[in-house]
């Protein structure tokens, strides 16, 4: 299942909220797909101390595509 | 301009939190004096007491929060960071303390040995700043708007300090120097070259991303701080030709207010009708910026109004609390409870409950101030006409000063707190 959070007309830092939020009900299988104005590294750190994974995709109009998944235990 | 946020790299909390907390104090202190000398500081800006408010504010509130706000600020935008910061801002941090309180009781009282050591101070605390923010621009591979701001204005702080300290010194018994132009070379760097500079270059940054509107103009924005350069260079020059003085301070206000209708045209064009109170300070900034911008350039054109101590009043209200706290203001109200709760969230485990920024600042508490803040403004304004109204306006701005010092320490407690939870649960697990 795939959940979408669409941050780009949000106020920092309520992406992030949402994001961390929604990481909570995530579970493996399931991806969360969130859309931002901008490259949001302080998540990036979060999501590496806790064990997630994700790609990142930089848009034509400088917006930016994150798919994030959980890790699967020994996957890292 | 970089849309990226590195906070990976950025110093510990207790880095940039030290200046935030400190610059409420000076205006604090700066309204109390206002309030006690009261009429007289409205007579002349030339008047020691006229100097030490103005110092409290410029030295202490604005170099304070911006000296904070360079730590924090050059791994989120620039992508780099100053080395030791720990160690340096422990250094810096109570030297520029002392050194903005000693030049306002040497101003006030004529006292030439607390001038002599404030201007010390300052040049050796302004030393560090300049050498370990500007090596960590120099070698930082990130480029565009922002960061060529955030090098001009660095560079302008070290020339405002030079200035600053020669001016002490002439103060302090040494009359060779020319005092007059060297004020108002002193005047432009430290306004022009440092604070608008930087504020250009943060707003390039946080006024897209906070108040969600459109990127500035790039070439706008390029630009600006570099034509500003161009300007005050020109105008360094009237120490040993004689300039066209109305026309270089035309062209350096037609910029300022381009910067300002800029920005306000963008917050305009918001994507979402925000009417935060960051939105609110910004917006009163500008509108102040753009205000003095053209009273100043109308002062340039009608001579006659030159030497009005009540036109001197207002610029230096528009400029110093109008643009330049307002915008601090806002700028600590978004930066404080923001950098507390990406710590939070750095320190707690999935699944930990972790307070969101309005639990750490609540709206409410910062509406009230800003209301305040904007009737200290009015009250300040209005003593231009009505003097005796300075005592109510300076009691009004130190009120607004401390309860942003209160709203501020509020929120960090409450992330103390959060911590100190957060370090408790991870035991219990």
């Amino acid at each position: 299942m795939r959940r979408v959070i669409d941050g780009r007309d949000l106020l920092p830092p309520e992406p992030l909220e949402l994001t961390l939020a929604a990481l909570d009900q995530l579970t493996e299988g399931d991806d969360l797909l969130l859309l931002l104005n901008c490259r949001p590294a302080p998540l990036f750190g979060i999501l590496r101390r806790h064990g997630y994974f994700w790609d990142e995709c930089a848009q034509g109009d400088g917006s930016f595509e994150i798919t994030i998944r959980k890790g699967i235990v020994g996957e890292q | 301009m970089p849309a990226d946020l590195s906070f990976e790299q950025a110093p510990p909390i207790s880095v940039p939190l030290r200046f935030f907390l400190s610059a409420p104090i000076f205006g604090v202190v700066a309204g109390a004096l206002l309030s006690w000398w009261g009429a007289d500081v409205v007579t002349s800006r030339w008047l020691g007491e006229t100097l030490a408010l103005t110092h409290l504010l410029v030295a202490g509130f604005m170099l304070q929060a911006m000296t904070g706000a360079l730590f924090q600020f050059l791994p989120v935008a620039a992508g780099c960071n100053i080395a030791r910061p720990m160690l340096v801002a422990a250094t810096v941090h109570p030297l520029l303390a002392a050194a903005a309180l000693l030049l306002p009781l040497g101003l006030a009282g004529g006292i030439a040995i607390a001038l002599r050591v404030a201007a010390a101070l300052f040049l050796f605390a302004v030393a560090i700043v300049v050498v370990a923010t500007g090596r960590a621009l120099l070698r930082t591979p990130a480029q565009g708007a922002t960061v060529l701001a955030l090098r001009l204005a660095v560079g302008g702080l070290a020339i405002t300090v030079l200035l600053g300290t020669a001016l002490a010194d002439g103060l302090a018994g040494h009359r060779s120097w020319p005092l007059v132009d060297l004020t108002s070379i002193h005047v432009a760097w430290g306004l022009g070259g440092w604070a608008l500079v930087l504020l250009a270059g943060v707003s390039y940054f946080v006024v897209p991303m906070f108040q969600l509107t459109p990127p500035y103009p790039p070439r706008f924005a390029r630009w600006l701080p570099l034509l500003l350069l161009a300007v005050l260079l020109v105008w360094s020059l009237q120490l040993i030709v004689p300039i066209p003085q109305q026309l270089v301070l035309i062209c350096g206000m037609a910029l300022a207010g381009a910067f300002s209708a800029t920005t306000l045209w963008l917050q305009q064009r918001r994507r979402r009708r925000i009417r935060d109170p960051v939105f609110w300070f910004f917006r009163l900034a500008m509108s102040c910026l753009l205000a003095a911008a053209l009273l100043a350039a109308g002062v340039a054109l009608l001579p006659a109004l030159h030497d009005e101590a009540s036109v001197a009043w207002i610029l230096g209200v528009l400029l110093i609390p109008g643009v330049f706290v307002s915008a601090i203001n806002g700028m600590l109200y978004k930066i404080v409870p923001f950098i507390s709760w990406l710590h939070l969230q750095r320190l707690a485990l999935p699944g930990t409950p972790v307070p969101n920024v309005l639990d750490l600042l609540p709206g409410s508490a910062m509406r009230a101030q800003m209301i305040l803040h904007l009737l200290a403004m009015v009250l300040l304004l209005m003593s231009a006409v009505w003097p005796s109204i300075v005592t109510l306006a300076g009691v009004a701005f130190a009120t607004s000063s401390a309860w942003l010092g209160v709203n501020l320490s509020r929120a960090v407690w409450r992330y103390v707190r959060a911590r100190g939870r957060i370090g408790a649960s991870e035991r219990g697990r």
